[in-house]
């Protein structure tokens, strides 16, 4: 069985929003700094409302943020 | 640091404390059969007790923490626990069946009069007390690696 990886694009994503802060892009998501590092070191795949709230955050769709690769 | 893991962390302390406590008091007594003396035997209850109310204060202080303040631990944290006590689980409830297994083959070769009364007791405590260390240690752990969301 092929094995799946969800990858991000939040750092490139921060960058592009005037080096938003991961503290402010937990505030505005709802969750702690330490997962947003968690997400950009690959090292958590988040819920579908934490993705939604990420991409809320930024102002960007799901797909924008989130890659699903087989 | 978030919240969650300081508690990991005082978890493994509090506890890793207290079984460093047991292997002083049983070399103490040169045996793990701390009922034997009175004062051990009291010693040992009251430093289990002492760190059970610690984690229960620490848990207590913790939850009205994560209430009142805003993200201090989100789903990582509780997807981050949830894993680590299933693992504690595990764990302890086998340490629980191996001292059970002991507790029978001591009953079956000597008969239930060898079988000291505080032994239970004991099988217990230590079956809780490998939980909670199973817990931290599992949590830290698993910070440090890749967690799914609903992982278990």
């Amino acid at each position: 069985m092929a094995t799946a990886r969800i990858s991000n694009r939040i750092r490139r994503l921060r960058f592009d929003h005037g080096e938003m802060t991961q503290e402010e892009l937990a505030e505005r998501a709802g969750c702690t700094r330490q997962t947003i590092i968690a997400l950009e070191q690959g090292k958590y795949v988040p819920s579908i409302e934490l993705a939604f709230k990420i991409a809320l955050a930024f102002g960007v769709t799901l797909e924008e943020v989130f890659q699903y690769e087989e | 640091m978030t919240l969650s893991q300081k508690t990991a962390w005082a978890q493994l302390g509090i506890f890793g404390a207290l079984v460093i406590s047991w292997v002083v008091l049983f070399s103490m007594k040169g045996t793990i059969f701390y009922w034997e003396d009175e004062t051990i035997k009291m010693t040992f209850y009251w430093l289990c007790a002492a760190a059970f109310a610690v984690l229960v204060i620490m848990n207590v202080t913790a939850g009205i923490l994560k209430n009142r303040l805003k993200a201090v631990a989100d789903e990582r944290d509780k997807s981050i626990f949830r894993k680590a006590s299933l693992w504690a689980t595990g764990v302890s409830y086998s340490v629980v069946a191996v001292l059970l297994l002991v507790l029978a083959i001591i009953y079956m070769d000597s008969g239930s009069e060898t079988i000291p009364v505080y032994f239970p007791l004991f099988i217990v405590i230590v079956g809780g007390v490998s939980l909670l260390l199973t817990q931290a240690i599992t949590a830290l752990l698993f910070y440090g690696r890749k967690v799914n969301y609903g992982d278990s």
